[in-house]
């Protein structure tokens, strides 16, 4: 953050003294620069540290026996703000799918679909930052892992998915 | 209230409920309990109401969810489905990204058919493509541990290796921005595994492997998939087959599961069959 604050009081002075004004463009580039390098690592590590958590709340799983997909999902979504992810999930197998956030006070959740929009899931669970469903398929097929934001202290919240299956 | 009288700002309608409607008095303890975000699903929702921007592409399956399935179905016969010979590197990469794909679903079939020599062979064929596409980095460890754990006998294991390699594949192709690629491998496992599906389906058909088939929306999503590709790319001749092949299957897998006749299930196989031969076919 010091590094922000300095560069941009540099390109603050530049502007006083037009002598410097072709500086003062390549300070305030590199002062951009910097912000998106500071800022935009902050947004990834939110979404990467949600992952680590969706796959904390796999780990009880993956003890039972249930292989975890390296693969996550993610994003950030507004309070109430909805996504479908869309899967193709295989009649004989069981399923869990679990969402977690990192952010402290937020609370969401996951719940599965057919491709008729019905609820189809086996069970599931809601546990603040983190929330689960199972579900051995009736038939092969698509499927619809719906994710939501229930409540939340930010105006968007990161979040992330994995499923196992056994 | 520590007086006999009630005072007018009082009231007492927490005696009343107990006295009167012991069921609203437990909802009103309920509603204590229940924090005011309750997660209730709704039973059913329109998914119409999801723009195409609320809805995440389709996840493609990795093999072993499809294995796990057959491996509940019975024991067929996976050495009449291990392929022969051992295809050579192509100059294309669009094919190299093609075969890598088919490879490592072979891989599988070898795995199921516990042959050691095979998977090992396999595992060098997977370091070797993976390197003409510059990905060799990323599966080295993978193609060792596939190595190590076929000479224990440890299947589970190498099956995890396998379906580990296809990621780790995957994800190093799309941090070289090679999206499409990454879809090709993809693509090649997706056709060499129904290849090998409709094969084993064939020879003992039964509704519940057929119904494995019935996987709509991932042949829709890669036809967009080659849809959303490079006009150079989209103009391979391989790919430009490989999509109008896509187009025939779709309609039969569209089929709800129950409906998937023998001769659906033949004519898939037979469609794959073709499409993979010309992947694996030796020269350029």
């Amino acid at each position: 953050m010091k590094m922000i604050r300095h560069h941009f009081v540099a390109a603050h002075l530049c502007l006083v003294d037009r002598r410097w004004a072709r500086s003062c463009h390549a300070i305030g580039f590199l002062c951009a620069f910097f912000l998106i390098c500071c800022v935009a690592p902050r947004v990834h590590a939110t979404v990467d540290d949600s992952i680590s958590f969706a796959y904390e709340a796999a780990l009880p799983y993956y003890k039972q026996g249930f292989s975890i997909r390296k693969d996550a999902w993610g994003g950030d979504l507004g309070v109430r703000e909805r996504k479908a992810v869309s899967t193709q999930l295989f009649k004989g197998n069981t399923y869990w799918f679990l969402m977690a956030t990192d952010l402290k006070g937020a609370t969401l959740s996951v719940h599965l679909y057919d491709d008729r929009g019905n609820l189809v899931e086996n069970e599931s669970w809601q546990k603040g930052r983190f929330a689960g469903a199972r579900l051995n398929p009736k038939a092969t097929g698509t499927y619809f892992a719906i994710v939501q934001i229930l409540k939340s202290p930010e105006d968007r919240t990161a979040w992330a998915l994995v499923y196992g299956y056994k | 209230m520590f007086h006999d009288k009630t005072l007018p700002c009082e009231g007492n309608f927490p005696g009343f409920l107990m006295k009167n409607s012991p069921l609203l008095f437990l909802g009103f303890c309920l509603s204590l309990i229940l924090p005011v975000h309750a997660d209730v699903a709704p039973k059913k929702i329109a998914l119409s109401d999801f723009p195409a921007a609320a809805v995440d592409e389709v996840v493609v399956p990795v093999p072993s969810e499809i294995f796990s399935v057959l491996d509940k179905l019975g024991n067929p016969n996976w050495k009449d489905q291990l392929g022969e010979g051992r295809a050579r590197t192509p100059q294309d990469r669009a094919r190299t990204a093609l075969l890598l794909g088919n490879i490592i679903a072979e891989g599988f079939v070898a795995v199921e058919a516990e042959d050691a020599e095979k998977v090992k062979d396999i595992g060098r064929q997977v370091l070797t493509l993976a390197d003409a596409i510059n990905v060799r980095k990323s599966v080295i460890t993978r193609c060792k541990s596939i190595t190590d754990k076929a000479d224990k006998g440890d299947w589970k294991g190498v099956r995890a290796e396998f379906d580990g390699a296809l990621q780790d594949v995957r994800e190093a192709m799309d941090e070289m921005n090679d999206h499409d690629l990454s879809q090709l491998v993809s693509l090649g496992g997706w056709l060499r595994g129904t290849e090998v599906l409709t094969g084993i389906v064939q020879n003992g058909f039964s509704q519940d492997g057929a119904e494995l088939l019935h996987q709509p929306e991932l042949v829709n999503y890669f036809d967009r998939c080659i849809g959303s590709m490079s006009p150079r790319l989209r103009k391979n001749p391989l790919v430009s087959h490989i999509r109008d092949v896509l187009r025939k299957i779709g309609p039969i897998v569209h089929e709800s599961g129950e409906s998937i006749s023998p001769d659906n299930v033949k004519s898939i196989h037979s469609l794959t069959r073709e499409v993979n031969s010309q992947i694996t076919a030796l020269g350029n």
